[in-house]
């Protein structure tokens, strides 16, 4: 019979907030059964996201970013701790992918690339490279004794585009983790992080968008405490010669990129995550796979050019 | 091990793990990685001291590898763009049962004390979310130590066209070989009882239907009707039944059971301040049990800092035609059972949760967040009394 003795349970606590940061949809959403307490712990979260901003812009030229720039090849400058250690953790990124990821990405010379669908034929490879030239990680000098960096040539120019959502992501969660919030997501426009399990006691499942279509999703996985970001040409990219061309460019040829659709990441930091996203889908998926098969914590989906998924050995199909 | 589920959905003609060959397009090359590269992650914040919060506040020794562990669910699109899904489970588990120890007092712990339970399953759903129609099967086992179990299901569903509403039909087929452990006096050389141990079947076959209906956003609406069929089996091997005459027996019920459940719910969202939820279904067996279960729960935000939710479940039974109470069945008939479970009873249960959250902390403690309280009384009109307290206590 029908008869058991267990107690009704509370009803949903998820609070969610979803608002425009960084030039990007942030969404986050907490467990917290008091809704006002929620909301002051979310606008904790705004806050930090938003003095992140504030830190990496290159639209304020008070920013530290554009202080670098503004004295690229001319003269170190002094930035706070928290700078240097994400320029040092991007680098080791740079070094680590054979410079697919790099912080001076934005060097590139803009009026050779006015990439857009009208594109016919791909760019001859000499002028190609010639617009990359100053694109090389092993310019940015670190000096971490006097806390200073310097970018050693004239027009060079950094930014963290790669890098920045992911970071924010990470700090907003750690604000927010201090704080005693047990379970959480903050999404930072696809890069998101989510620790904790939902009310159910089950993880949270995230979706995948599906490189075909960006508003479907081709997968969905079940995590806790690990981060998720996904890299793709869903929208930028041209067909030249019947193949399909993203408007990431290899920032050492200065081509821009085909072979892979998409590339998601899973680790432990959001900002790794992130940051090694892109730079897979520039190395193409034999030397991305083979990169990332050797590193520990880090699981990762490929869909190439022909729809077929490839994972990482850490993936099993059931 | 950390466990990663990942379902893939999409019309993909192949899934490799890693190697493919390589791409002559790339300017990039395969190299080995340093040791401090290979354990990238471990040391990314290194740098930087304790960075334990960003992977969950327990400590970077938190940070589990997970090779090997991820799972893949595969979800794909077919031609006509219905969604399929197949999915495998193994599941296992352990658990303690104090009271089937009373099989054989003699045994301090007896095998089911501790039972290890395995059970695989495999499913598959098809759905056409154009149609608003969904199909699948399902097959599964359980096994225990005096107990296997194999199931079979089929179900299918349809949505009206506004998708406001949804038929469900359930048709499935549980069959069981249960080993027959009866108490110790009556195992062999006790007792002329002709049911010794061994094993049987039972075989469970049931039609659930269910039809939901949205109201409008706020209210929503269920009709429940079950049918079903069981046989082989039914009793309870260790339920011991005396006699007048003080002779002592197995429980012995009738090898087939047919049993008709029929419900309705009615939920009510009256804003995020109140929520009703209600619940009434009517029983009836071949066995003569006829049954009434009335459920209502409230949940009542009175300020966002307090909360109150009671609940009351009432549930009247008549008993099986072969239930007798102790020293009261007559030799000679063909079945007779002594389980109160399946006497005459009704029930009531009731109680309500309060759960504060005041803004500057319960009794003005900062830290201790919020307060909740549940209380319980269960009664039933033969003998069984309970009341049942929890508090929840959050303390940040």
């Amino acid at each position: 019979m029908n008869n058991k003795t267990t107690l009704p349970q509370e009803g949903n606590t998820l609070v969610k907030r979803a608002l425009k940061l960084m030039g990007n949809r942030f969404e986050i959403s907490i467990q917290e059964s008091d809704s006002e307490r929620a909301e002051e712990l979310i606008q904790l979260a705004v806050d930090e996201i938003r003095r992140i901003e504030a830190l990496l812009t290159t639209y304020h030229p008070e920013s530290e970013t554009n202080r670098i720039n503004e004295m690229a090849g001319l003269a170190p400058v002094e930035v706070s701790t928290e700078f240097i250690a994400l320029i040092q953790r991007a680098q080791r990124i740079a070094a680590l992918t054979q410079g697919a990821f790099d912080l001076s990405y934005g060097s590139i010379d803009k009026r050779f690339w006015n990439f857009d669908a009208g594109m016919k034929s791909l760019p001859d490879p000499i002028l190609a490279k010639k617009a990359v030239q100053l694109i090389n990680y092993q310019n940015i000098e670190i000096d971490p004794l006097n806390k200073t960096v310097f970018l050693k040539e004239k027009g060079m120019r950094i930014g963290f585009g790669g890098i920045g959502k992911g970071y924010a992501a990470d700090r907003a969660k750690e604000v927010l983790v201090k704080q005693g919030v047990k379970s959480g997501i903050v999404n930072a426009a696809g890069d998101l992080t989510a620790w904790g399990k939902q009310e159910n006691g089950e993880p949270w499942t995230i979706g995948i968008a599906d490189p075909r279509a960006a508003s479907h999703l081709f997968s969905y996985i079940n995590i806790t405490d690990m981060s998720v970001a996904t890299s793709g040409n869903y929208e930028k990219f041209v067909e030249i010669g019947g193949k399909r061309y993203s408007h990431t460019i290899d920032p050492r040829t200065g081509m821009p990129v085909s072979g892979i659709k998409s590339v998601t990441i899973i680790s432990p930091y959001a900002e790794l995550s992130d940051a090694l996203a892109t730079p897979v889908m520039v190395m193409g998926k034999a030397v991305g796979l083979d990169l990332l098969n050797q590193m520990k914590q880090v699981a990762a989906l490929i869909i190439d050019e022909n729809n077929q998924l490839h994972t990482t050995k850490n993936i099993q199909v059931i | 091990m950390k466990k990663i589920c990942l379902t893939v959905v999409g019309l993909y003609i192949g899934l490799f793990a890693a190697f493919s060959q390589s791409n002559t397009d790339s300017s990039y090359r395969s190299r080995k990685l340093k040791i401090e590269e290979i354990n990238l992650v471990s040391s990314y914040y290194h740098q930087e001291g304790d960075h334990a919060a960003v992977t969950g506040g327990i400590g970077s020794q938190k940070l589990t590898d997970f090779s090997n562990s991820l799972e893949v669910k595969l979800i794909r699109y077919d031609r006509a763009n219905r969604k399929q899904t197949w999915s495998a489970d193994i599941g296992l588990d352990h658990y303690t049962s104090a009271s089937s120890d009373k099989i054989d007092p003699k045994s301090v712990s007896s095998a089911s004390y501790a039972d290890t339970r395995i059970y695989p399953s495999f499913s598959f759903s098809r759905e056409n979310e154009k149609k608003g129609t969904e199909w699948g099967a399902g097959l599964s086992y359980s096994g225990e130590y005096d107990y296997t179990s194999i199931g079979a299901s089929i179900h299918g569903s349809k949505k009206t066209a506004n998708k406001m509403g949804e038929l469900t039909v359930k048709g499935q087929v549980y069959l069981d070989q249960i080993s027959l452990i009866y108490p110790i006096e009556l195992r062999d050389g006790n007792s002329t009882d002709p049911l010794k141990r061994g094993g049987d079947s039972r075989n469970s076959y049931s039609l659930a239907m269910s039809w939901s209906q949205i109201i409008n956003q706020r209210f929503q609406l269920a009709f429940l009707l079950d049918l079903v069929q069981q046989q082989g089996y039914l009793s309870l091997p260790f339920n011991r039944v005396y006699f007048t005459d003080g002779t002592v027996h197995v429980e012995r019920l009738p090898d087939s059971r047919f049993k008709v459940p029929l419900g309705f719910r009615a939920n009510y969202f009256a804003g995020d301040r109140l929520v009703l939820r209600s619940y009434y279904r009517y029983y009836f067996d071949n066995w003569g049990l006829t049954a009434h279960t009335a459920s209502l729960e409230t949940s009542v935000k009175i300020s966002p800092f307090f909360s109150v939710s009671p609940f009351y479940r009432f549930y009247q039974q008549t008993g099986v035609d072969y239930f007798e109470p102790y020293l009261t069945h007559t030799p000679g008939k063909d079945f007779y059972t002594s389980n109160f479970d399946l006497s005459k009873f009704t029930s009531h249960f009731f109680g309500s949760g309060i759960r504060l959250a005041p803004p500057k902390g319960v009794f003005g403690i900062q830290h201790f967040n919020s307060l909740e309280l549940r209380y319980g009384h269960y009664s039933r009109s033969n003998t069984l009394q309970s009341n049942i307290v929890s508090v929840h206590l959050k303390w940040k």
